[in-house]
């Protein structure tokens, strides 16, 4: 009954069936996407004429300005901090104010709005459209209607933000259970009455979570908003640049990266304390004792109200750090009426639409060489994949101090160190996707299932056997939906980035406000709008049909 | 029939931080054998498996695995001796998004030298011999279905499929069907029971359930606080006395 030989006997079929497998739409988005990562990348390399020798010769240019901005010259301590406290100030106002026209706004674009329909497409319409146009893009426009300083810039930070707050909260706003409100309804409320009294409350943990996210986003905007005229450190960092001082252009850097550095432990402890789930959860019993009516005062509802009243104190007084003289305010009238009237009818180029282009491969080029290097960055980081602990520690701490340094710097380096063009801002968004996706593909390579790796092992398979089919089948679908994110991050930083002289449609832009010719910046915007919204679009269908 | 054993440990004792959970465990195997191995949780079952096929290493005694010591084998040959063993995990181990199919070729792994991704990537005639695999554990028409689409019990029959595609000598089982429901333990024990009868493989499975341990092995043993507890031919235990052995260990254990 026990044959002598081990060997595993297996029934001879005659026919096994189909050894093919079937071809699937997943597999085939994934070939296309992977077919249109090379071909953009290729194509992106022969624009910017980018070679092994014109890397070469780059790298020296590069190591050749980091010589001149050696030894680093930090400005007075007094100086620093009233730049930093500039900057601050107008995240904490943009955010504020982008918090307050955001609650309406959402209200209104939610599905489950129930007042006067026609107002739901163009609330719509504004959420997508300021979240498509940069803050820097905005901040330029502004600094044209309000002047030079924080006030435009503080605006333009309001502006972009709106459209992502509005739109968390509108997903946060649709999700509620609509029962309550219906009851209110019953009740014979109105509408606004509903939204303040049934939905409100319910969505506010949610909201503090968006706005607070989005203020960290917009400190790190407010540090280049200077770049342009609009306040903050980065007003600094454009005149030692411009007077070619780069000692002090680097201590400037420096200042940024510790203050981004610094942002980024607050908020890993922020949401290690206040996001962590509470354990114990005070009941809702009134103590003895205490009428029914009367709320009382616990330490929970003094620390609300406490938080309550700082948080208003502070954001009243970045507004009034803005400096909104009426006299300033309606001065802005006559401009702002000038740049609306002549936006009518967009012109339309081909330049700009070339501009455009330019960006748009920028963008997509320095992404898929970004997701290819961080890829190996993340292997060598991520705890599983690491053929070395030590080395793990050592590039993950570069990684957040590369990330820490906003795109724009990196272009105004290039810039200083290459001259002029898309050679520049390709090399920035690089290194920034490259940074970036580095950061996404360790965490989520990290979160992979670690057992079918063991199982491969235990069959005895090489190291490399192991991880291609027990580890990258799995990592596929986070890989590609972190990869679209970073084009899509890319897309954004690169319609800006012409700002500082690196290629794309950022200079046109500039330079067509700088010259009173709206109806191209018009053209601009919405060009813009519809690539990045494109864009969006479509990684969100290729992330959808391929998880 | 009986000749060396298949699997010999010697007096072999495992810690890991200054805590002992294996003490001078003795242990032959035979070829063709289907020992299961029971015991309480926290009783050192699954670091016995591991050590047989070097994924932990002893600290004191010997392990022979094969005519191998996995703790004296350079990498190259303990990759080989471990394709020579089949390893089946409570969780089964396989890549979810991938086809039952793809998983059952990665057993091949260690014959081929570069790595694979898609079915495509490994030779036809490992093909053939996979689907044939998946045909004795019953699953071949679901051959293209993503595992993680298949049921609990579906899917330990792939890992037992690809197991069987390595063409194992010894075939380790951990907790097998603890996370499948009864119908499914049976069928899944059974097809194992068939493989090591049929094949004349040696299978050391460990059990929580002592019906089913008795229904299926030639051979009980139990595990209690990392010693050797009970050595037994099947045929003379009866589900009473087991079930004292593993209760009294329970609680003084516990
Ligand atoms: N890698 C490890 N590091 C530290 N301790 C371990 C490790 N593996 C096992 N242990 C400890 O060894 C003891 C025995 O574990 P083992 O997994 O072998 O038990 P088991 O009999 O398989 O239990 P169960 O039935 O729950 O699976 C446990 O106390 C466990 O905590
Ligand atoms: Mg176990």
């Amino acid at each position: 009954m026990v044959s002598t030989t081990p060997a595993t006997r297996a029934p001879a079929a005659a026919d096994p069936g189909p050894l093919r497998p079937p071809w699937s739409a997943r597999a085939l988005i994934a070939a296309g996407l992977l077919v249109a990562a090379v071909a953009v990348t290729w194509l992106t390399f022969w624009w910017i004429g980018l070679s092994p020798a014109s890397l070469a010769a780059g790298l020296d240019d590069t190591v050749r300005l980091l010589r001149r901005m050696w030894p680093p010259d930090l400005p007075g301590a007094g100086d620093v901090a009233s730049m930093i406290a500039e900057t601050l100030l107008i995240a904490v106002a943009g955010t504020g104010l982008a918090a307050l026209a955001s609650v309406p706004l959402a209200f209104v674009a939610a599905r489950t709005h129930k007042g006067p329909r026609w107002l739901r497409p163009p609330a719509r319409v504004v959420v997508v459209l300021t979240r498509a146009v940069p803050t820097l893009a905005f901040a330029i426009l502004f600094v044209r209607i309000f002047g030079l300083g924080p006030l435009a810039g503080a605006l333009a930070v309001a502006v972009h933000s709106v459209g992502m707050i509005a739109k968390l909260l509108t997903d946060a706003v649709e999700e509620t259970d609509p029962v309550p409100a219906e009851a209110a309804r019953a009740c014979g409320a109105g509408e606004v009455q509903v939204a303040v009294s049934t939905v409100l409350p319910r969505v506010f943990p949610a909201l503090t979570g968006i706005v607070l996210y989005r203020l960290d986003i917009n400190i790190r905007a407010s540090a280049v908003l200077g770049v342009v005229g609009a306040g903050g450190i980065g007003v600094a960092l454009q005149t030692a640049l411009g007077s070619l001082n780069y000692h002090r252009a680097a201590g400037i850097i420096c200042v940024i990266v510790v203050l981004v550095l610094l942002l980024e432990l607050l908020s890993v402890v922020v949401r290690r304390t206040v996001l962590r789930p509470t354990a114990h959860r005070r009941t809702a019993a009134l103590p003895a004792g205490r009428a029914r009516h009367d709320v009382g005062w616990d330490r929970g509802r003094v620390l609300r109200v406490a938080g309550a009243v700082a948080t208003g104190a502070v954001f009243l007084v970045s507004l009034w750090s803005l400096d909104p003289d009426p006299g300033r305010l309606s001065g802005a009238w006559p401009n702002l009426r000038a740049v609306l009237s002549g936006m009518w009818p967009p012109a339309f180029s081909g330049e700009l639409l070339m501009a455009v282009l330019e960006s748009l491969l920028m963008a997509l080029g320095a992404a898929a060489a970004g997701a290819a290097c961080g890829l190996v960055l993340a292997l060598l980081t991520a705890v599983n994949t690491t053929p070395w602990r030590p080395l793990s520690a050592v590039v993950r701490v570069l990684l957040v101090v590369v990330r820490g340094i906003p795109d724009l710097v990196y272009a105004l380096l290039f810039v200083a160190a290459l001259g002029l063009g898309p050679y520049a801002g390709f090399l920035a968004l690089w290194i920034s996707s490259t940074a970036l996706a580095a950061k996404f593909f360790a965490d989520s390579l990290e979160q992979l299932d670690p057992l079918p790796h063991e199982a491969l092992t235990s069959v005895g398979a090489r190291q490399w056997q192991a991880f291609a089919a027990g580890i990258w089948p799995q990592f596929v679908p986070s890989f590609t939906g972190n990869g679209l994110f970073v084009a899509d991050l890319a897309l954004r930083e690169s319609v800006v980035l012409g700002i500082a002289g690196a290629g794309g449609v950022g200079y046109l832009m500039q330079e067509s406000i700088a010259t009173l010719r709206y109806d191209t910046t018009a053209a601009i915007v919405i060009a813009i709008a519809v690539v990045v919204y494109a864009i969006e679009t479509l990684a969100r269908i290729a992330r959808r049909h391929l998880l | 029939m009986i000749g060396t054993p298949v699997l010999r440990l010697s007096e072999v004792g495992k810690g890991f931080h200054g805590t002992t959970v294996l003490d001078g465990v003795s242990l032959d195997v035979p070829q063709g054998q289907f020992v299961a191995l029971v015991g309480p949780s926290g009783a050192g079952k699954s670091t016995l498996l591991r050590l047989v096929n070097g994924m932990h290493l002893p600290d004191s005694g010997t392990v022979r695995t094969l005519g191998e010591n996995p703790a004296a084998c350079s990498r190259s040959r303990l990759r080989a001796l471990r394709a020579r063993v089949g390893f089946v995990f409570q969780q089964f181990g396989l890549v979810g998004r991938l086809s039952a199919l793809e998983n059952v070729l990665m057993g091949s792994l260690a014959t081929l030298r570069l790595p694979r991704y898609g079915v495509m990537s490994y030779p036809r005639a490992l093909r053939i011999r996979a689907v044939e695999h998946l045909d004795r554990v019953g699953l071949a028409d679901r051959r293209f279905q993503r595992c993680d689409t298949l049921s609990g019990g579906q899917q330990q029959r792939v890992a037992v499929a690809r197991t069987l595609l390595q063409s194992p000598e010894l075939i380790l089982a951990d907790e097998p069907v603890a996370s499948l429901d009864p119908a499914a333990s049976t069928l899944v024990l059974d097809i194992l029971k068939r493989i090591s009868a049929e094949d004349g493989i040696s299978v050391v499975c460990s059990l929580h359930q002592v019906e089913l341990a008795l229904a299926t092995a030639d051979r009980i043993v139990a595990l209690r606080g990392g010693r050797l507890v009970l050595d037994e031919p099947a045929a003379g235990l009866t589900a009473e006395r087991l079930r004292e052995i593993y209760d009294t260990a329970g609680a003084r254990d516990g």
